[in-house]
Parts: C-alpha cells; structure tokens; sequence
C-alpha cells in the first residue's frame, strides 16, 4: 500500500527530528550539570570528572579497535604517550623547559616551538595517529595473537624511547611544571566529539564494512570490502583520540614520565570495555564511567572502621579485592559485559518504556 | 528495561552522587595526611615509611595541645591515583601538612595541588631534583640525587683513591640515571677519569656485553647506582669474570634482598646513603630504633620507615614552631628547619625545601651491612 509507505516515511523523519532534539536537550543538560560541578563542585568531584570524561575518551576510541573491528590491539598506551609528550612539548613555556631539562638540553626545535593548547592537542592526535599510519603495515600483515603481540611490542618500543631519548623527552626524569589546560570543559568536550564521531562512523556504512570484517573476514572481502583499509581507518581515528587524550591527561596530572604509559594503562582500558561490552560504545563510556568513579568510591572499604568499640585499621589494597569481586560477578552474570553489544539509542529507550510499562 | 532494572540503576546512580559528597569533621584534632604507594609497583617502599610514620606518631602524638591523627591514602603507585589521593587528602580529609609521596614521580603529580591549596608536604623519599624545583610549599627529608651523586664521587676519589672509573647506569630509572650524572660531573671535577659508560634496563638478567667493556678499560672502580636486584647480579657476574675492582653503589641498593642474590659476590660493594642504625646516636634515634625493633621483630630500622619517621617529625615539629595549623605558617617554619636532630642526622632546609644533611657510607661484610664512616655537607 502506497499509503502505509508513505506513513511510515513521515513517522521515520518524525523519529529523526525527535532524536536530535532529544539528543541536544541531553547536551544542554550534560553542559548544565557540568557548569554546576565547575561552580559548586569540589576540586575532589571536579578531579574524578576529569578522570572519567579522559577515560570515556580513551575507552570510546580503543573500543573502535577492539570492539567494532574485532581486533585484539595492546598498544593504545603507545598513543597516549605520543599525545602527552607532543602536546607537553607544545605548551611548556621556553623556562620551563630549561628548568625540566637538567640532564641533556632539549633538542633545538623543540626547545623553541609554542602553541595555545587546542594546536597542541591536535598536534598530539595528529602525530600519534601519523605513527599508528607507519606500524599498520606491519600490525595488519597479521590477525589474532600475532596481531596482539606486535601491537604489545610498539607499546613497549615507545614506552623505552621515552626512556632513552633524553634529548627529547626528558628521559625516565620526565616533565613537570605544565599550565592546568585541561578542565571540565575540555575533557568533556573532547569525549562528546569522539563519542559522537565514533558511534557516528560506527553507523556509517564503514562501520557496517568493519563489523562484517569483525565476524568473518573472508566474508566480507568476499563482499567486495577491503579489509585493510577499513582496518586502516579505525585504526588511524583511534589512535587520533587517544592521542588528544593523552595530552589532556598530561595538562590535568602536570607531570609526565614514561612509567604513566605501561601495559598497565592498556589493561585498565581493556577492563573497561570488557566491562561495559566489547563492541558496544554505550558499554564503553559506561565501563570508563564505573572505573574511573569506583576507584575512588572504594577507599571507603580501605578506611579505618569503628565497629562496636572495635578498632579495625584499614587495609591498603582492599579496594582491588574488592573490584575484582565486582569484575568477576560482572563476567560471570553479564558475559558479554554490561550492555553486551547494544548501544542506548531514543528509540529503543522508548520502545522499552513504551512496552516495558505495558508488560509490568 | 524492568522496573525493578531502573530502580537498580536509579540506586546506583545515587550512591554515585553521594558517595562524592564531602564530609566534615570536628576540629579538636589535628589532621596530617600521607599519600603513599601502598600497593602496586613499589608497594614495599610505602609500607616501610608508613611503619616509620606509625613509629613516629607513637612517639609524638600530640602538637598544639591536640591530638595527631594521620590519615592514609593508598597510591597504587600511579601518577592519575597519587593525584587523587592529594585532592581527596586536601579537600575532603582538610588536612593540615601531607607525608609523600614515596618515589618522585608521583610527587610531581601530587605537588602542584597540594601548592594550590597552600597546604605542606613533606617527602620521605622523592629525591629527584626536579620535584621541589619552583615550588613554595613542598619538602623533603632526603637529599638529593645530585648531592648524593656528587659525595659518592668524592668518596670514591678521596677514600677509595680511585683515578679511573666505569659507570653503569639503569637507564629506565630516573633515580639511576640522576646520581649516574651528577657523579660524573664531580668526578671529572676532581680530576678523574670515566672510562667507560654502559647502560642496562631494570628486568635485565645478562650484563656481560656491558661488563666486558668494563674489563678492557680496567677501571680502579666500578659506579653502578642501581637498585638491588640489577646491582646484585651485576656483581656476581663480574666476580665471575674476574673483575675484583670495588662497586660502588646508591641507597637504592641497600636491600635485604641484595645479599640473599647476591652472596660472597657482594662483600666489599659500598653504598652512600641516608641511615645506618650505627650512625644514628642522637637520643631521638635510639628510641626509635628500640621502638621499630620491639614492634618489628626480626627487622632492622631500615632508611626508608626512618626517612618517613623524619618526614613526621619534621613536620610536627613546624607546626609547634609556628604554633598554627595554618598551611602558610608551617611552610614558614617548615623552610627555617635548622639542625634539627632527626633519625637519619641533623636536618637544616637549604634551598628549595631541599635538606642538607649528613650522609653516611655503609658497605657489605660478612653478609652484612657495615657502617663505614659519614659524610658532612
């Protein structure tokens, strides 16, 4: 019937028009609890928002990888090294940098390049995302373990250049002394653009192509897709963001040293999206959110308790006890992670309130 | 989504939001925070100086008339943790003074909040120059790794009588590659000569591409200020080799662990460092080690729970000075500290919050740990 089509057409564009006015009241509101927090937050909550937000960034953007393409990559730290060092080195002040440089001076271009913080930031993603460029080749000659464990060895190469190329980066003393760029707008600011950017090209008939070489590779080439440049692509705006990530974490802890870019910093990003749901970017930004808020809320079980008179001193260490319980009841009840590979979207809010009400 | 689903979340969210509420609490105390690395990699550090601390506190537990309450904070030895740990220790906990953190990485990212807040700090350990560079309110009770550099260099010159000498550094640790540089800046100084510079990585099991280096150049003696596990095979190796020149080392290698990996190999390798029980006569030390030891028993008051128990002092002892909590009054008092008697020796602030002290030279014997001799500034 030409009629239904026809009605079904005016409902997919009411549906449209719906979503993205929901979707700016969401942003308005994310901006409004921001401005309240910047205003009457403490600088505890201001902190942990920060954390979260750059977390959010890394995780939406590392998931893209291991998520979407299916692809087991242990190298984001390398890129998140390259954007702190890249943006530190822009927006040091020539004083600063003779102070940190006590050792072996800073190398001559270096010593004199400046720029507000935006260049710098774009300069750290542009520059890490130039170095996932020059690995592809060699990262996606091979799949599997094998892919796992070069992407494991760059994070390793750059992590020891940091530590040997005193010229550059200060070597194992690091950098302190840098401007605090980084506040609630920046790191919320940037993690909206890369949540919208990702789920976007997710979306996109590129993320369709990245899924389709996700669950058969042979498949999709079969299709008529490549799978090197969709890998490529993922691989290259992945590596953008947490490139500008890192350099937000740099301008919000002012101080970097290779020791904050270990396989640790890849685990902790691992975690996050196997938590949240590998593939899912909503799982994403949920798995950041609980780790970079449940760290801090789980001191409570290192505090010193008073039970009935009793004196129990606290036991540093007990809140990883105690999140690793949280991870394994996550694993064992929710295999796929907290949102498996679904994604939170306006329609299927109201599908589910429209007939979750119904059926309750 | 079920009700019951929304409403799980809904609590979620609320514990969320509560839980990152402040808290106050009553003023007849007086707060000191300690951020330290109390798990993760150098948990062993953090639990020294946090028994030293406790130490300390047992020791003096009142200032002003109120009781002392130290409020810990784990670090997990990270940079992103050792920041949090100092906003939440400021902000929520309101302390008056923060001991830490314990390595000087993570001090660099605690250091420029607790600046902010005009809040003192007091590090055990952190004794990388960079640290309190261009900063009011942050402290230490360690030298530095340039002094301890630079002494080492005239020891190894003057007592060792040493012309010739081969570094080799750690090059993954900014502690190593620190004293590494100052020691040759002052050896050359003095008129000596560096044959040799290799480099090695922490993890490293084979050192003899770089100990063969050693051997032809035939240095009178061997710089490797690295940390124990690293320093003990070194010497086992060039024992094997052949190699008998003396080692000489920092105080990141005075370990219980060294002479149970290292051996006979050890004997005779020197360290400059921050304690030894021996060296420590002033009454305030005596006390303090019969203290460690009657609660640590089968332990020795090693440099690290010492430092921290000297962090503690330090501070309490500005605070009586300045007879105030105030953040800018104890940083006054902090910075006029002079030869105040602690555990590790007499402690004046010089410049930067960076203590001149004494130092003291320490070699292995017999499987022990031997006090040699003192260095004055």
């Amino acid at each position: 019937m030409p009629g239904a089509s026809l009605f079904g057409g005016w409902r997919l564009m009411e549906r449209t028009r719906r979503n993205a006015l929901l979707n700016l009241l969401a942003l308005l509101a994310l901006a409004y609890a921001l401005y309240l927090f910047d205003r009457y937050g403490t600088d505890y909550q201001v902190r942990i928002l920060n954390n979260m937000a750059i977390f959010i960034t890394l995780a939406v953007s590392y998931n893209l990888i291991n998520g979407v393409c299916g692809i087991l990559h242990l190298g984001p730290n390398a890129f998140v090294a390259i954007g702190a060092y890249t943006s530190a080195l822009l927006t040091m002040s020539p004083m600063e940098k003779q102070m940190n440089y006590i050792i072996e001076p800073l190398m001559w271009p270096f010593s004199v390049l400046n720029a507000p913080f935006l260049v710098a930031l774009i300069a750290g993603g542009l520059l890490a995302a130039f170095f996932a460029f020059l690995i592809s080749f060699p990262v996606f000659r091979v799949r599997g373990d094998y892919l796992a464990i070069v992407t494991l060895g760059f994070g390793e190469v750059v992590r020891v250049i940091c530590n040997a190329f005193q010229s550059v980066t200060n070597g194992p003393l690091g950098l302190k002394g840098l401007a605090l760029h980084s506040n609630l707008w920046w790191t919320w600011g940037v993690a909206v653009v890369t949540i919208t950017a990702v789920s976007k090209l997710v979306q996109s008939s590129y993320g369709r192509a990245m899924k389709a070489i996700r669950e058969d590779e042979i498949a999709a080439r079969a299709m008529g897709i490549d799978p090197f440049k969709h890998l490529l692509m993922a691989f290259l705006i992945s590596a953008f963001f947490s490139g500008v990530a890192g350099g937000l974490l740099a301008h919000l802890i002012r101080t970097i040293s290779p020791t904050l870019f270990t396989f640790f910093l890849t685990f902790n990003l691992l975690i996050m999206i196997v938590v949240g749901g590998l593939g899912s970017t909503t799982g994403a930004v949920i798995g950041a959110a609980l780790f970079a808020w449940g760290g801090e809320a789980l001191r409570i079980v290192e505090q010193p308790v008073q039970v009935a008179g009793l004196k129990i001193p606290g036991i540093p260490g007990m809140r990883m006890v105690v999140f690793s319980l949280i991870l394994m009841v996550v694993i064992i009840f929710a295999r796929h992670g907290i949102m498996g590979r679904h994604e939170f979207s306006w329609d299927w809010l109201f599908h589910k309130v429209r007939f979750g009400a119904a059926r309750d | 989504m079920s009700a019951k689903r929304i409403l799980g979340w809904t609590s979620v969210l609320s514990i969320l939001l509560f839980g990152m509420a402040g808290i106050c609490l009553a003023q007849d105390i007086v707060k000191i925070g300690a951020y330290l690395p109390m798990t993760g990699a150098v948990a062993a550090y953090g639990e020294s100086e946090w028994a030293g601390i406790q130490i300390a506190k047992e020791m003096e537990p009142e200032v002003l008339g109120k009781k002392i309450e130290t409020v810990l904070v784990d670090t997990k030895s990270d940079k992103i943790e050792a920041a949090n740990a100092m906003t939440l220790l400021v902000e929520k906990e309101k302390v008056v003074g923060v001991l830490g953190e314990a390595i000087s990485g993570n001090s660099m990212a605690g250091n420029p909040i607790s600046e902010a807040a005009k809040i003192p700090t007091v590090s055990p350990t952190a004794t990388n120059p960079l640290v309190n560079q261009g900063k009011q309110y942050a402290f230490r009770a360690c030298f530095i790794d340039p002094f301890q550099g630079e002494v080492a260099a005239r020891f190894a010159k003057n007592e060792l009588k040493a012309q010739t000498v081969a570094v080799i550094i750690d090059i993954a640790q900014d502690y190593c590659v620190g004293l590494a540089n100052f020691f040759v800046k002052e050896f050359v100084k003095q008129g000596g000569k560096v044959l040799s510079t290799t480099y090695i990585q922490t993890g490293d099991q084979d050192f003899s591409a770089q100990l063969s280096a050693v051997q032809a150049a035939k240095p009178d003696v061997i710089y490797a200020p690295n940390y124990y596990t690293e320093d003990a095979l070194l010497a086992k190796q060039a024992r094997d080799l052949g190699i008998k020149v003396p080692i000489l080392t920092g105080d990141g290698a005075q370990e219980e662990a060294l002479l149970k990996i290292g051996g006979a190999a050890v004997e005779n390798m020197y360290f400059t460092g921050h304690f030894h029980k021996q060296a420590a006569t002033s009454a305030r030390a005596k006390e303090y080690i019969k203290r460690f030891e009657e609660k640590h028993k089968g332990k020795e008051a090693d440099a690290f729970s010492a430092l921290g128990a000297d962090a503690y002092f330090l501070l309490v002892d500005a605070i009586k000075r300045a007879g105030s909590t105030e953040g800018p009054k104890i940083r006054e008092a902090l910075a006029k500290t002079k030869d105040f008697e602690g555990i590790s020796g007499k402690i004046t602030m010089g410049e930067n919050g960076n203590p001149i002290k004494s130092m003291v030279i320490n070699k292995v014997e017999g499987g022990k740990f031997v006090y040699v001799t003192t260095v004055n500034p």
